[in-house]
């Protein structure tokens, strides 16, 4: 008859618990958890082990006073410092986060980890040079560990250099061929650069080490298409469609090259993907293609709206990106604004503007749709271009205009008959006819409709569309 | 027993408790020295005499001891324990009816003797006597509600008497009681499933898991639960947190090695099997296991030494040498196989699985007739159910679009997705709607292709056969596409009993008719099987107009690299296909090929020539032949990509014979390399007559050995045109109909659309119109 005990011994038990949580088996971690408690009341280990859950489990709340007493009890203790750095991370606390990642890094000088982690904490601060000479030691520390390198590589491009994050990459890369996640983050940084042909060939050197996966293939079409070579682009996107069937992100690029039939809107992972890689250096290339639209969402507001002495508002500004719009209405009483976009990196340069009332890290229609503020003028400006269909995003900026609100946006011109259509690049453009009849059916009325170039792509001017739209004053009472 | 009485004279007393103390550590031959010195010092206690019964019982001496025991309860007719003891000599010595009546004159001193009640009870379960044994055993559990041995036997009264759910409760309050008992936990997990209290019980033993952390048995038993409630990656946790509670014992490292085995976790599967046999090294199922989960990681060479073993220490099962054929087929040794399998067939020729390996082996072996090969499938098929006689809800509409379930373990990257993924992606979507049946575990580039275009899939993990096809016509199924074949993974027992009214077989371990009744069509073209081979068959042939498969090139490809013989001046022959198809007349064949080419050298990769022991096998085979290592290379296993890259070393690829290279004859294509091959009967032996044939290069296909010894001979001669033909290759098979996914598409179409309109014709006519193969449109 075969009888079984519990024998384990405390220590394997944490360290099976470790490895279960790494590979993330949360539904074999937990009873183990309970046995170790059991097992060991007074283990260390295990409120670092809880914390970890937690975090799996999506409840990082829950497990933060247990640490806050561990680490009262034990201060010295690095691994619990860790521990709650990523908790509070993840609790929106980035400043209590870093102070723990600092304790952990002075606790243990020699840990790569806690440098990494510090790393990271202060690139999310926004401190991106102290962020890449953390991850520059963390680096040295663990040659061998590639998230460390796409740390650092992250860092020096915010920090403004670009060519010491691709010489950064192109290193990682070398140390591990076959981790995809390298290939795209290098190709995304030459995209962002401009330098497709680069991207293309660094698409094409992952595809031969065997390390080409959906997204870079999908990222191999962006970048042909940009060089203009669409026919190879189609195919590239065709491969990656195949490797990656449900991206929303492969599917987005894919239906931007006409391959199969649009979706109505870039996907949210698309935008973070292409935007918060490139928030520090979006100003410089949106100015460095002319970009007009700031100005023209101004002389708008101005025609329309001008200022008589009160402020003007409150105005929300959708897909407000790192607040050009703002920077643009800056002289004027317009405001409070709130800005809303989905990078959270963008947003963190908006902040930096010191221009908005609040910014929120969240989806457009998502917000608009849960909103239950009145406004006085909604902006989209360079928004809309993330949208195929404008049914639903009309509705719901109609939905929350005071009455006599306005909504001042542009949009890229599609000729007529495409009602919308996806361009290569991953953008939308609207016929005038489209955006009219939808605005209208949405219940506003076109005050102005302009023709404008929105900027140049490739020397070639960009041609758009100012619109200007209104929710009508309540009707007044006909009294007999 | 074992009590010491105090008021024994001294020196006797010492005696007596150092016979008790050796009783108690089994040294029955001591024990009864001392308990008889004991007496010859004064000890007159029917204790210490029922004692030293128990010793002589121990000893050896079971007769002598029921003598003593016997004049015990003679001359102590109100004491309990003579009788009791004699019950349980006789249970061992299989005396039930003495057992019994001893048991009885138990209770007749004592009605309460739990001891007693339980043995009673066990014994009337033995004999049948299911509602009397429960009876007895529910009253002990009453009078001794702590007693687990108790409460296990009634559970297993109630199985008998045939009420699950009181076994259920039985064995539930058991398992409560009985600290870290694996096979209680087994019979309660059972019970559960048998009581249709799966969901029920598993949260009751999530509660008292909750409530002691470390019950072992609780854990084991949801684990073992949850897999029958087919949530195979939470039987896994469960398991895994007992064995990390109890990391020594082999009871839970076995089950849980078998549970990964089965959810495909073949890597920690190995890992946890080896555990488990350093652990419990004798155990012949967790060996099998583990040799089973190493020939599916493809290292067939370490499963054989670990079956040979198994074999040699307690001699194999027929199921045990099915696996041994497979292992020994794997490594090149194809007549060896064949052996073992046939042994396997005669210890029992009403199973598949040993008819199943004689078959898979009988494909590779030289100059075997197709019609042996229809005989051996045929035999397969016999072992398996005959379909239910039922009418089809099918509307018999031949126009409409129809519902097309893919049955297979291996949609995913594995040849059968190379090679058909492209065709179903292409099959006209609103004609067509496809339902994927298959394990779900993979998730891979390939799986999500699959997953893409058929929107529904269906986890087969875990059904039996009969639960398989239910689900099948649930799905209102038109037409069944079988891509599993006689395979490890293949479910022809499930679709012999029919899931669909049309059931065709396509790519999948497709080396031949599957031979089974209620597979109606096959999928093939007129180079596999040409004009007359249709008796081979015991499907109809739906031969598709240009080949049967289409090719989808990974997009991890390496470009073709340029010949290599242009560099070296000499041209390298290879074969990339797996060993079981190098039979030693193969390479007498490659053998004679190299002597009269005598510059050439001779590349074959294949995954067992890794290993030191097989490669020196096969070095020796080229050797007899007069062929020396300086002009071989053995070459073993390597990732996919670098296999593809291996291409660039090699002029000419030479196929194997009878079974042909298929997958491998395409990629070889892709990377520039072209192959000659000499088709024979069997389908398998056809792929590379079709795939070249396809890709325009049908001057490649030799009639026979000599024709095929003098095709390698002629092409080796001239390198300006293997040359040139490598450079436009690849190029020229992407245009070719191999890789032409549109039309094949089409072509599929057609030949379901086929089979579809046969079906509905039949539903409309008196008499079955079965005459003749057709060709498909």
């Amino acid at each position: 008859m075969q009888t079984v005990h519990a024998t384990a011994e405390p220590d394997a038990l944490a360290g099976r618990i470790a490895a279960l949580l790494d590979a993330g088996r949360i539904g074999a971690a937990r009873p183990m958890l309970a046995a170790l408690r059991a097992l060991a009341p007074d283990d260390p280990a295990a409120a670092t082990l809880a914390a970890r859950l937690a975090i799996r489990e999506g409840r990082p709340q829950d497990a933060l006073p247990e640490l806050d007493a561990r680490i009262a009890a034990a201060p010295a203790d690095a691994a619990l410092r860790k521990s709650r750095a990523e908790l509070r991370l993840l609790l929106n606390d980035r400043l209590g986060a870093a102070g723990d990642a600092a304790e952990a890094v002075i606790l243990d000088r020699h840990d790569p980890a806690a440098k990494a982690m510090l790393g990271v904490m202060l690139l999310e601060l926004g401190r991106a040079q102290e962020a890449a000479a953390c991850l520059r030691e963390a680096v040295a520390g663990a040659p061998g560990n590639p998230a460390y390198r796409q740390g650092l590589a992250a860092a020096q491009e915010a920090a403004g250099d670009a060519d010491g994050a691709a010489a950064t990459l192109a290193a990682a890369i070398a140390a591990a061929p076959g981790a995809a996640g390298l290939r795209t983050s290098a190709m995304l940084l030459a995209i962002r650069g401009r330098r497709f042909a680069d991207a293309a060939g660094m698409a094409e050197a992952a595809r031969r080490a065997g390390a080409a996966d959906a997204c870079v293939l999908g990222l191999l079409g962006h970048a042909l298409s940009s060089l203009g070579r669409h026919e190879e682009a189609s195919e590239a996107y065709a491969e990656a469609l195949k490797l990656g069937p449900e991206d929303p992100y492969v599917r987005h690029l894919v239906s931007a090259s006409g391959a199969v039939s649009a979706a109505g809107r870039a996907p949210l992972a698309y935008l973070r993907a292409v935007f918060d890689g490139c928030a520090d250096t979006f100003e410089a290339t949106l100015i460095g293609l002319g970009y007009r639209i700031p100005g023209l969402i101004r002389a708008a507001l101005l025609r329309h709206a001008p200022p008589d002495g009160e402020p003007v508002g409150p105005v929300l500004d959708l897909g407000c990106g790192t607040g050009l719009a703002a920077v643009a209405l800056s002289d004027l009483p317009y405001g409070p604004i709130t800005g809303v976009d989905a990078s959270p990196r963008m947003l963190a340069m908006a902040a930096a503007k010191g221009l908005y009332a609040e910014l929120a890290e969240a989806d457009v229609i998502d917000t608009l749709r849960a909103d239950t503020a009145a406004w006085r003028i909604v902006l989209a400006a360079d928004v809309l271009c993330y949208f195929g269909a404008l049914e639903a995003v009309f509705a719901a900026v109609a939905a929350r205009l005071l009455p006599g609100g306005l909504f001042v946006c542009s949009v890229e011109e599609a000729p007529d008959e495409a009602g919308w259509s996806l361009g290569r690049l991953g953008r939308y453009a609207h016929g005038r006819r489209y955006v009219t009849g939808t605005a209208e059916a949405a219940g506003l009325v076109v005050r102005e409709i302009r023709a404008e170039t929105l900027r140049h792509e490739a020397d070639a001017p960009v041609p758009g569309l100012i619109l200007v739209l209104q929710r009508p004053a309540m009707a007044s009472l006909d009294v007999h | 027993m074992f009590t010491d009485l105090a008021d024994a004279p001294l020196g006797a007393g010492n005696e007596a408790a150092r016979g008790v103390a050796l009783l108690r550590e089994g040294r029955h031959a001591e024990a009864l020295e001392a308990l008889r010195a004991a007496a010859a010092l004064g000890d007159a206690s029917p204790v210490t005499a029922l004692n030293a019964a128990l010793a002589l019982e121990g000893a050896g001496e079971a007769e002598a001891a029921l003598t003593e025991m016997a004049a015990l309860e003679a001359r102590h007719p109100g004491w309990d324990e003579p009788p009791l003891r004699i019950a349980e000599c006789l249970r061992r010595r299989e005396d039930r009816a003495g057992a019994e009546a001893a048991y009885r004159r138990v209770l007749a001193i004592d009605p309460m003797r739990a001891e007693a009640l339980i043995g009673l009870g066990v014994l009337r379960m033995q004999a049948g006597e299911a509602a009397e044994a429960c009876l007895l055993l529910a009253q002990s559990c009453a009078l001794w509600p702590d007693r687990a041995d108790a409460w296990d036997a009634l559970g297993l009264a109630h199985a008998q008497a045939g009420d699950a759910a009181a076994a259920c409760a039985a064995f539930a309050e058991a398992r409560a009681r009985s600290a870290g008992r694996i096979d209680i936990a087994v019979r309660l997990a059972e019970a559960a499933a048998a009581a249709g209290r799966l969901e029920a019980e598993c949260a009751r033993l999530e509660a008292a898991a909750a409530r002691d952390p470390l019950d072992v048995s609780a854990h084991v038993t949801i684990g073992l639960i949850r897999e029958r409630l087919r949530d195979r990656d939470g039987a896994a946790d469960a398991l895994e947190v007992a064995v990390a509670l109890a990391p020594d014992a082999p009871g839970p490292l076995g089950l849980l090695g078998g549970m990964l085995a089965r959810a495909h976790r073949l890597r920690d599967a190995e890992r946890v099997l080896r555990r488990a046999a350093e652990a419990e090294p004798d155990n012949p199922r967790i060996q099998n296991d583990l040799a089973a989960v190493l020939m599916r990681l493809q290292r067939h060479p370490e499963a054989q030494r670990i079956l040979l073993a198994l074999r040699e220490r307690h001699g194999a099962s027929p199921a045990e040498l099915a696996n041994l054929a497979t292992a020994t087929l794997s490594v090149g040794r194809q007549r060896e196989a064949q052996d073992i399998a046939a042994e396997a067939v005669a210890r029992a020729p009403d199973a598949l699985l040993p008819r199943r390996a004689f078959y898979n082996c009988l494909v590779y072996q030289d100059a075997t007739p197709a019609a042996a090969l229809l005989r051996a499938a045929r035999d397969c098929a016999a072992c398996l159910p005959a379909p239910r006689d039922e009418a089809w809800p099918n509307p018999p509409d031949p126009r409409r679009r129809l519902r097309v379930g893919l049955l297979s373990g291996a949609l995913k990257t594995h040849p059968v997705g190379w090679l058909t993924v492209a065709g179903f992606e292409s099959l006209d979507p609103d004609a067509f709607a496809l339902v994927c049946l298959g394990p779900q575990a993979a998730d891979d580039p390939m799986a999500r292709r699959f997953a893409a275009i058929a929107r529904e899939w269906h986890d087969t993990d875990g059904l039996e056969d009969e639960a398989l096809a239910a689900l099948g016509r649930a799905l209102a199924l038109d037409v069944l596409v079988d891509l599993g074949g006689w395979g490890d993974t293949g479910r022809l027992a499930a679709c012999a009993l029919r899931f669909a009214p049309v059931q065709v077989k396509w790519v999948g371990m497709q080396a031949h008719t599957s031979g089974v009744p209620a597979m109606d069509w096959f999928l093939t073209d007129p180079r596999e099987t040409p004009d007359g081979y249709e008796r081979f068959y015991t499907e109809r042939l739906l031969r598709l107009p240009d080949g049967y498969v289409c090719y989808s090139p990974p997009p991890h490809a390496p470009d073709v690299a340029p010949l290599p013989a242009l560099a070296r001046g000499h041209v390298t022959f290879g074969c990339f296909n797996n060993l079981a198809k190098v039979t030693p007349a193969v390479i007498a064949a490659w053998c004679r090929i190299l002597h009269r080419v005598p510059d050439a050298r001779f590349v074959l990769k294949a995954i067992p020539l890794s290993d030191a022991e097989i490669a020196a096998d096969t070095a020796a085979e080229f050797a007899r032949h007069g062929i020396g290592a300086d002009r071989l290379e053995l070459r073993g296993g390597s990732a996919h990509r670098y296999l593809l890259g291996q291409y660039a070393d090699i002029d000419i690829h030479l196929d194997p014979f009878p079974y042909s290279g298929g997958l491998t004859t395409c990629e070889a294509l892709w990377m520039g390399v072209p192959t000659v091959t000499m088709p024979g009967e069997s389908f398998a032996s056809r792929h590379s007559a079709s795939h070249m044939t396809n890709a325009g290069l049908g001057d490649w296909v030799a009639p026979d050995l000599a024709g095929y010894e003098a095709l390698a001979v002629a092409k080796a001669a001239d390198i300006a045109a293997l040359a040139a033909l490598r450079a436009g290759l690849r190029a020229r098979v992407k245009a070719s109909p191999l890789c032409d996914a549109r039309r094949f598409g089409r072509n599929l179409g057609a030949a379901l659309r086929h089979a579809w309109r046969d079906w509905c014709a039949r539903q409309t006519q008196a008499e079955p119109n079965r005459a003749g193969d057709a060709e498909a449109a």
